[in-house]
């Protein structure tokens, strides 16, 4: 199934039938952007079917201007955003949480939690890297899913790297 | 290669294959700095335990019955979008083609007056079902 057959759908005014595969295609993809924007799974969730019935909404209107992937990730990330913004459900980390963990690997005396340094990162880095091991560490599929240039996705992951490498090393 | 273009390269290894050339410079230069190795070795950690810690989570089983359930409540649209426009273009049709026939008025005075009430009516319509769809979002 590809975006191609989606459009054959829907030029036959076969809404419904284009929806499912959308959602058979899509619905991973999307979920996985909106847990690297939300960063909580069972919230993930929730916002990942309020962006499945906006698209339930407005897929008659669909221009085929932009590609359909294009589309929906364009839906997601401003969905998604918003749920960040009203976030009440946002953790707020005690303090202590933010000290920088000691932590020394090369010498294994102490455990890093991996989370915590990257939580330290700035908010784009955090989405890059952590959407590029979601997505099986494609830089291509990041690239799309954010709308950003494919060297503006390695720039985020190549300083969120160096950034956590000196986390560690202090 | 210095260690600045080192490490980039090195970075770049963890988002695909290097060239065999590019590889090849990469140890070479590895194997004589001491600073650039411990900065390999670190990096590669890093890299396997992202590996480890960034699971794709997996949507629970009821997310689509949860997604159904809620298009289901969705509030049906009244009419499809095209028709107020056709039944408008009919109506035009048959009340010009009615005056045209009955009224005891040349047939081009009829249909000039009639293309232009088609045409202010017509606008009217538009405006309403505008302002109509922007108060329901």
């Amino acid at each position: 199934m590809t975006d191609e057959d989606v459009q054959s759908l829907l030029r036959k005014h076969r809404c419904a039938a284009a929806f499912e595969l959308l959602l058979d295609r899509y619905q991973q993809k999307v979920f996985r952007l909106v847990y690297s924007i939300l960063k909580e799974a069972a919230r993930a969730e929730e916002v990942t079917q309020d962006v499945f019935l906006k698209l339930w909404q407005v897929l008659p209107d669909y221009d085929g201007r932009a590609s359909l992937s294009t589309w929906l990730y364009t839906i997601t990330r401003n969905t998604s955003l918003s749920a960040l913004r009203a976030g009440s459900y946002r953790k707020t980390l005690p303090i202590e949480d933010h000290e920088p963990p000691a932590a020394h690997w090369e010498a294994g005396a102490q455990q890093v939690e991996i989370n915590q340094l990257l939580e330290r990162l700035p908010e784009m880095q955090q989405q890059v890297i952590t959407l590029f091991y979601l997505q099986e560490r494609s830089v291509e599929d990041v690239a799309h899913m954010l709308d950003l240039p494919e060297g503006t996705v390695k720039s985020h992951l190549h300083r969120a790297r160096r950034a956590l490498a000196d986390m560690v090393r202090r | 290669m210095d260690c600045h273009e080192t490490q980039e390269r090195l970075l770049e290894s963890f988002e695909g294959a290097l060239s065999p050339l590019e590889k090849g410079q990469l140890e070479r230069h590895l194997s004589e700095c001491a600073e650039c190795a411990r900065f390999a070795v670190l990096q590669s950690q890093l890299d396997l335990r992202l590996r480890e810690r960034i699971a794709a989570p997996q949507l629970s089983s009821g997310f689509r019955a949860g997604l159904r359930a809620r298009i289901a409540r969705q509030p049906r649209e009244p009419w499809p979008d095209w028709l107020p426009d056709v039944a408008h273009l009919i109506g035009s049709a048959v009340a010009i083609g009615s005056c045209a026939l009955l009224l005891p008025v040349p047939v081009p005075v009829v249909l000039g007056t009639g293309i232009l009430v088609a045409f202010l009516t017509y606008s009217l319509q538009t405006l309403l079902v505008s302002a109509l769809e922007q108060k329901t979002d």
